[in-house]
């Protein structure tokens, strides 16, 4: 019966996504002339809340699925931020916590406490290595960038090996599209600062979907260079978003993660449904957010529904 | 006791036996799924009771089976037939269709109530539907039981 797991969670979570901003509930909040307004929209959801946090959704679904180890890798960006936060805290004698970012796999205790006593045993095994070797980057050149590559490409193989380690193809899929995506980013930058080929090797992790060496030998040549290899490849339609602007394309990346995620709306069971109901939420938050600033800054309805985040519901 | 009675006795245990698994596995199952969903919306637990229900109706056909094997051998009225091997052999044939089939038919009834809970979850208004799908697994679950019980008719005792 392992193809039956977590019918409990899967149950309730279903059950949690009539509480998502539908389209509708976005167009009203596009809509909305006050804060209070747009309050009043969210607040109309049952058991929504703005207030409502990633924190909250994530100890949920730990509460009805606690041994689902999986989801973990959902958290590895968070915990690998947060190393980069507390290296250049305990270097510089600052408090971490003002850049930690929660949920987190690991406790903002335990991740200061093996950096500064160099215990890198108290960390998880994912992060072990990185820990230790981005200390000692950031220790001997102090060049902050560097380690910062370092700990990205880190973390996304983490996540690729920890996907491949439980044989979940929904969370194998989600690791090559986070990496591909950061990949891309990561290499059209370089090709805009001219970084060297050493610089683009630490900071490019690669993936199946899109391999390390080629990418590299086009972010070399160019942006035009980039784009004319990206067309070749599964992410052909990025070269035109990143002509475009960054912006498309940083919504182009999260429109396409919550594209998976809806791959498991369809399932009774197993972790997937769990993983796209907190990617869900996390689309859903960066919605509200992008929202709140917008109309802060008076931007029209236009530009508001252009920045808008794919739905799950 | 004959060696003929023991096994008319062990096919109606099988019966009740192998078709109660089915029934708990798949309820329990169901169960679960649907505790998930009154956990956060309780005003769905009636419609989610029907589907948890379905499943439940293979346990009671073994027991169905198993009663007329009782019956056609007299063990309930205390007077239980001497039964030959072959007697024997045959009441225990008569009940693996429904040993069978209601074990796995249980299981694979709760898979797809379980899944239908979800629909009762996200659309209340579709439960029909639901219940449809599942309750076409009830399908061969009945078949399995007219298969058994016609066998043990037809006995000669």
């Amino acid at each position: 019966m392992s193809g039956t797991k977590y019918a409990n969670a899967v149950g309730a979570v279903r059950a949690m996504e009539n509480t998502l901003l539908s389209k509708n509930d976005i167009d009203q909040l596009i809509n909305s002339k006050s804060r209070a307004e747009m309050e009043a929209v969210i607040a109309s959801k049952v058991g929504s809340s703005s207030g409502e946090t990633l924190v909250s959704v994530w100890e949920m679904l730990h509460e009805y699925a606690p041994d689902c180890k999986e989801l973990e890798i959902l958290l590895y960006k968070n915990d690998f931020h947060n190393l980069k936060a507390v290296l250049k805290a305990v270097i510089s004698n600052r408090d971490p916590s003002d850049y930690y970012i929660s949920p987190s796999n690991v406790e903002l205790s335990v991740l200061t406490e093996a950096i500064s006593k160099k215990d890198y045993s108290l960390l998880p095994e994912y992060m072990r290595k990185a820990a230790e070797e981005a200390y000692e980057l950031v220790t001997n050149t102090l060049d902050g960038q560097l380690s910062d590559s370092l700990i990205d490409k880190a973390s996304m193989q983490a996540m690729q090996k920890s996907a491949a380690d439980f044989g979940s193809e929904f969370m194998q899929k989600y690791s090559q599209l986070v990496t591909a995506c950061a990949d891309i980013k990561t290499a059209y930058r370089c090709s805009i600062l001219n970084k060297s080929a050493q610089f683009m090797e630490n900071a490019i992790c690669g993936s199946s979907d899109l391999e390390k060496e080629p990418l590299l030998k086009a972010a070399l040549g160019g942006t035009e260079s980039l784009f004319t290899f990206l067309e070749g490849t599964p992410y052909s339609s990025v070269a035109a978003l990143l002509r475009d602007s960054a912006a498309k394309y940083e919504k182009w990346c999260d429109d396409v993660i919550m594209e998976l995620a809806e791959t498991a709306r369809m399932q009774a069971f197993g972790s997937d449904p769990l993983a796209a109901y907190y990617i869900a939420k996390e689309a859903e938050i960066k919605n509200i957010r992008i929202l709140s600033v917008c109309k802060e800054f008076g931007a029209d309805k236009e530009t508001i529904t252009e920045r808008m985040r794919k739905l799950y519901v | 006791m004959t060696n003929g009675l023991v096994l008319a006795l062990i096919g109606a245990a099988l019966a009740a036996l192998l078709a109660g698994i089915g029934s708990a596995k798949g309820v329990s199952l169901v169960g679960e799924a649907a505790s998930g969903v009154v956990s956060v919306d309780p005003s769905k637990f009636s419609k989610v009771l029907l589907l948890e229900l379905l499943p439940g109706t293979q346990g009671l056909y073994g027991l169905i089976a198993a009663m007329f094997i009782l019956i056609r051998t007299n063990v309930l009225s205390g007077n239980a037939a001497e039964l030959t091997v072959q007697q024997g052999l045959a009441f225990l044939a008569a009940s693996l269709p429904i040993a069978v089939v209601g074990l796995i038919s249980g299981i694979m009834q709760g898979r797809a109530a379980a899944a239908g809970v979800s629909i009762t979850a996200k659309k209340p208004e579709h439960n029909g539907k639901a219940i449809i799908m599942a309750a076409m697994v009830e399908t061969y679950a009945i078949l399995a039981l007219l298969v058994s019980v016609l066998i043990i008719m037809k006995i000669s005792v």
